[in-house]
C-alpha cells in the first residue's frame, strides 16, 4: 500500500556497492592477484559510483534528509542535466560498469551488488521516478506587514474617572474575591 | 553546560558498562581464536600454507558467530516486556538498560557487517595462497587441484564459496535497506528485506559443510614439523646430529586431516528458536480481532479509537501495534495506548495522528465522509468498522514514571500519548504509587491541540485539588511557533530548576517524548552539573 520510492533504496544500495567494489579492488591490487588490472578498474569504478550516488534525491512527498556535505556533489551531479536525472540512464550505466567486475574473484561481489541496484533503478524508472536535487531553500524574508493600516484615533471607552479612582476610603466595598485563584 | 560526573554516570554509566562488556567479549573471542590457529599444533601445516589469512578469517568467523546469536535477543519484545514487568527480578537500572535494546541490536548488526568484510577479505587472501602455495607434501590439505589454478574456478563451485556469496548478498540487502532514510520513507522495504534473516540463518548454519579448512587428527603419531621418511635433517647439521635424535624426530605415520564440523548451529540455534517462538506467540496472541467501540475525531488531525479485546491487560506507558487488513495486509504500525483497561472499564484507547497514507486510509474506513443526500433524511447509519488486529502490549520507558518520587514529563505534540495514559491511571487512583509529585510540560504547535486531553487535565487537576493535594500535579502548557520548538526547551529548563527545590529527593526521573531537538537538549541538561544533590535520570521514548 502506498507509493514506495524505489529510487531511495536503489541509491543506498548503489552507494554501498560502490564501496564494496572499491574495497575489492584495493584488496586485488594490494595482493597483486592475477588480473589485477580488473581490480584497478574496480577502484576507479567504485569511486565514480560513490561520487555519483552520494547526493540524495529530493523526495516526491515528505521531508528529504540530506547526507552530510552533499551540496557540492549535488551541484556537480545536477550539471549533467537529463543524463543524471533519468533513472533509465543510471540503471544502464550501473549495469555497464558492473560487468568487468565479474572477471575477478575479489570484485565479483561488488559486481553482483551493483547489478542488483541497477535492476532496482530500472524499477524506479518504470514507476516514473526521477532525480531531483535538494537545493537550499531561499529564505523568504518576512517583511513586517503593515497590518495596522489605520490605528484607532480615539481611546477605548472607559467608565467615568470617579468609578475608576482607587477607593481608599471605602476598603470594604472595594475588596473582591478573585474568581480564579492566582498561583505562582 | 558542564557535564557533571555523577549525573553522567547515573545516566550513561549502565549503557557504557554493557558496551564495554560486549566489546571485551568480542576482543577476547577474536584473540583466542586467532592464537589457536596461530600456535595450535593441529593447524601447523595449514598455517604454513595459508599464513595470517587463516587466523584472521577464523577469528572473525567466531566473532560473527557471537554477534549473530546476540543480535536476535533484543528483538524478543514480548520477553523484554515481561522482564520489564517483573519488578522483583529486575531493578530499575536493569529496566533502564532495556530501553536501549534497539541500539544494541544495531551495534551487533554493524559489527556483523564489519567482520563479514574482514572475513571475506581474509578468505580472498586464503584463496590466493591455496592456489599459489599448493602443497605437494600434503595433498589432502589443498583446495586447488593444481598449483596456480585460477581462483574462482575452484572456490565458487564449492559449497562454502557459494553459501558465502549468498550470505553476503542477503546481508547487503538487509543492511542497505535499514538506513534511517529508508526506514523513514519506505518502512515496508526495510521490513520485508529484514525478514530475510531466516534465510540468512539457515544458510549460515550449513556454511561450513564440506569444509575447506582441515585440521590434523594425529598429532601424537605425527608431531608437526617432524621428519618424513624421504627427508633428512638440514645439510648444515647433518654430521653433528646424533643418530638417536634423528630417529626421534621421524614421523610415526602420515598426517591425517579432517575438516571441521559446522559449529555455528551451537551458537545460533538457541536465540533463533527463542525468537521464532516469540514471533509465533505474538501471532497467536494477535489472531483475535478487536472490537471497535467508538471513534472520535479531535482537532488537528487526531482520531481517538476506543476498543475492546478479551484478556487484554496493559500498563500505562505501553504501546500496541495495529494491523488493519482492509488498509494493508502486511503493514504494522505502533501506537501508544492512551487509556489502559482497568477493573471497572475494559475498553482501551489510542490516539492516532493522521500523517501518512496508512493513517489516512484507516481514518477513511473508520469515519466515511457523509454523502450529501444523507443529510436530508436523518438515517441511522450502521457502522461497519474494518477488522483490526492488535499485537502487544509492549513495554516502553514511560512505564517508569510511577517508580520515582518526583517525575518530570516533557511532551511535544502527539508525544503526549504515553503521559496521557499515566494521567488516566492517576485519575483512577493516585495514592497507590511511589510517585509523590509530577511536573508536566506539554508543547504544541497549535492551541487546538490541547483539546485532545483538555478534559483529562481538568478532571485530574480538579480531583487533586478536591483531595487536598494541589502540589501533586504541576502543569505547564506552551504553544510554539512552527519553527521554534526552543520554547519547550527553555521552559523545561525552568521545570528542572523547579524540581531541584525538592531537596530531599536524590533521584528525579525526566521523561521525554517528542522531537529530537527537545530530547537532545534535555538529555544534555540532565547530564550537566547541578549544585544540589539531585541526579536527573533521563528516559526517552521514540519509535523510529
Amino acid at each position: 500500500m502506498g507509493k514506495i520510492e524505489w529510487a531511495m533504496w536503489a541509491n543506498e544500495q548503489a552507494l554501498a556497492s560502490g564501496l564494496i567494489l572499491l574495497t575489492g579492488g584495493i584488496v586485488g591490487v594490494a595482493g597483486q592477484f592475477r588480473g589485477w588490472q580488473f581490480a584497478a578498474y574496480a577502484i576507479v569504478a567504485g569511486v565514480f559510483v560513490c561520487l555519483l550516488e552520494y547526493p540524495r534525491s529530493k523526495r516526491a512527498k515528505g521531508t528529504s534528509v540530506e547526507r552530510t556535505g552533499q551540496y557540492c556533489f549535488t551541484v556537480c551531479v545536477k550539471s549533467f542535466g537529463p543524463l543524471t536525472r533519468n533513472y533509465y540512464v543510471r540503471g544502464s550505466l550501473h549495469a555497464a560498469i558492473c560487468v568487468p567486475g565479474g572477471f575477478m574473484l575479489s570484485t565479483v561481489l561488488g559486481c553482483v551488488c551493483l547489478g542488483i541496484s541497477s535492476i532496482i533503478y530500472f524499477v524506479a524508472a518504470i514507476r516514473g521516478e526521477h532525480w531531483e536535487p535538494i537545493l537550499p531553500r531561499k529564505e523568504i524574508s518576512r517583511e513586517v506587514q503593515d497590518t495596522v493600516k489605520n490605528p484607532p484615533q480615539n481611546p477605548p471607552p472607559r467608565p467615568p474617572p470617579e468609578t475608576r479612582r482607587k477607593r481608599v476610603d471605602d476598603l470594604e466595598e472595594a475588596a473582591y474575591d478573585n474568581p480564579i485563584p492566582v498561583s505562582e | 553546560m558542564v557535564v557533571s560526573l555523577r549525573s553522567w554516570l547515573a545516566n550513561e554509566g549502565g549503557k557504557h558498562f554493557v558496551l564495554m562488556l560486549w566489546l571485551g567479549a568480542n576482543t577476547w573471542l577474536f584473540l583466542k581464536t586467532f592464537l589457536l590457529y596461530f600456535t595450535g599444533q593441529q593447524y601447523h601445516y595449514l598455517y604454513k600454507m595459508l599464513g595470517l589469512g587463516l587466523c584472521i578469517s577464523r577469528a572473525s568467523a567466531s566473532v560473527l558467530n557471537l554477534n549473530c546469536s546476540l543480535v536476535l535477543l533484543p528483538m524478543c519484545r514480548s520477553l523484554l516486556t515481561f522482564v520489564r514487568g517483573t519488578h522483583t527480578v529486575s531493578s530499575r537500572e536493569t529496566r533502564r538498560l532495556l530501553d536501549k535494546s534497539k541500539t544494541f541490536h544495531v551495534a551487533c548488526g554493524v559489527s556483523i557487517c564489519i567482520f563479514s568484510v574482514v572475513h571475506v577479505s581474509a578468505h580472498l587472501v586464503n584463496v590466493v595462497n591455496f592456489s599459489g602455495r599448493y602443497s605437494e607434501d600434503f595433498p589432502a590439505l589443498n583446495l586447488a587441484r593444481y598449483k596456480g589454478e585460477v581462483r574462482h574456478r575452484f572456490t565458487l563451485p564449492t559449497f562454502s564459496g557459494l553459501t558465502g556469496v549468498l550470505l553476503v548478498l542477503i546481508l547487503f540487502l538487509m543492511f542497505t535497506s535499514s538506513s534511517y532514510c529508508v526506514r523513514l520513507s519506505n518502512y515496508e522495504i526495510f521490513w520485508y528485506t529484514h525478514n530475510l534473516f531466516i534465510v540468512f540463518y539457515i544458510i549460515l548454519m550449513v556454511h561450513m559443510v564440506g569444509g575447506a579448512l582441515k585440521y590434523q587428527t594425529n598429532i601424537e603419531a605425527h608431531p608437526p614439523g617432524c621428519l618424513r621418511a624421504n627427508q633428512s635433517s638440514t645439510e648444515q647439521q647433518g654430521e653433528e646430529l646424533e643418530q638417536g635424535e634423528d630417529e626421534e624426530r621421524r614421523c610415526g605415520e602420515e598426517a591425517h586431516f579432517l575438516p571441521h564440523y559446522p559449529q555455528t548451529w551451537l551458537w545460533v540455534s538457541g536465540p533463533l528458536c527463542l525468537y521464532c517462538a516469540e514471533r509465533f506467540y505474538r501471532y497467536i496472541r494477535s489472531s483475535d480481532p478487536v472490537t471497535i467501540v467508538t471513534v472520535i475525531r479531535h482537532p488537528c488531525d487526531v482520531i481517538e479509537l476506543r476498543m475492546l479485546k478479551k484478556n487484554f491487560k496493559a500498563r500505562p506507558g505501553q504501546y500496541v501495534v495495529l494491523n488493519c487488513p482492509g488498509v494493508s495486509s502486511f503493514e504494522n504500525h505502533p501506537f501508544t495506548l492512551t487509556t489502559c483497561p482497568t477493573e471497572n472499564k475494559e475498553t482501551f484507547g489510542i490516539h492516532l495522528r493522521v500523517v501518512g497514507d496508512w493513517t489516512e486510509r484507516f481514518t477513511q474506513l473508520l469515519l466515511p465522509e457523509p454523502r450529501m443526500d444523507m443529510e436530508i433524511l436523518p438515517m441511522v447509519q450502521q457502522r461497519r468498522y474494518p477488522k483490526l488486529y492488535i499485537d502487544g502490549p509492549f513495554g516502553s520507558p514511560s512505564e517508569e514514571v510511577f517508580n520515582y518520587d518526583v517525575s518530570v514529563c516533557v511532551a511535544g505534540g502527539i508525544g503526549v500519548t504515553p503521559f496521557a495514559c499515566v494521567l488516566h491511571a492517576l485519575l483512577d487512583g493516585w495514592t497507590g504509587f511511589r510517585l509523590q509529585r509530577l511536573y508536566f510540560v506539554w508543547v504544541c504547535r497549535e492551541l487546538q491541540s490541547f483539546y485532545w486531553f483538555a478534559e483529562l487535565l481538568c478532571a485530574l487537576h480538579h480531583k487533586l485539588w478536591q483531595e487536598n493535594r494541589p502540589d501533586y500535579f504541576n502543569l505547564k502548557l506552551y504553544v510554539s511557533q512552527t519553527d521554534n520548538m526552543q520554547v519547550g526547551v527553555t521552559h523545561s529548563q525552568t521545570h528542572i530548576s523547579l524540581a531541584v527545590y525538592d531537596r530531599e529527593r536524590t533521584r528525579v526521573g525526566v521523561f521525554c517524548c517528542g522531537p529530537k531537538g527537545i530530547s537532545r537538549t534535555l538529555h544534555k541538561l540532565c547530564n550537566s552539573s547541578r549544585s544540589s544533590g539531585t541526579t536527573f535520570e533521563f528516559n526517552k521514548e521514540s519509535f523510529s
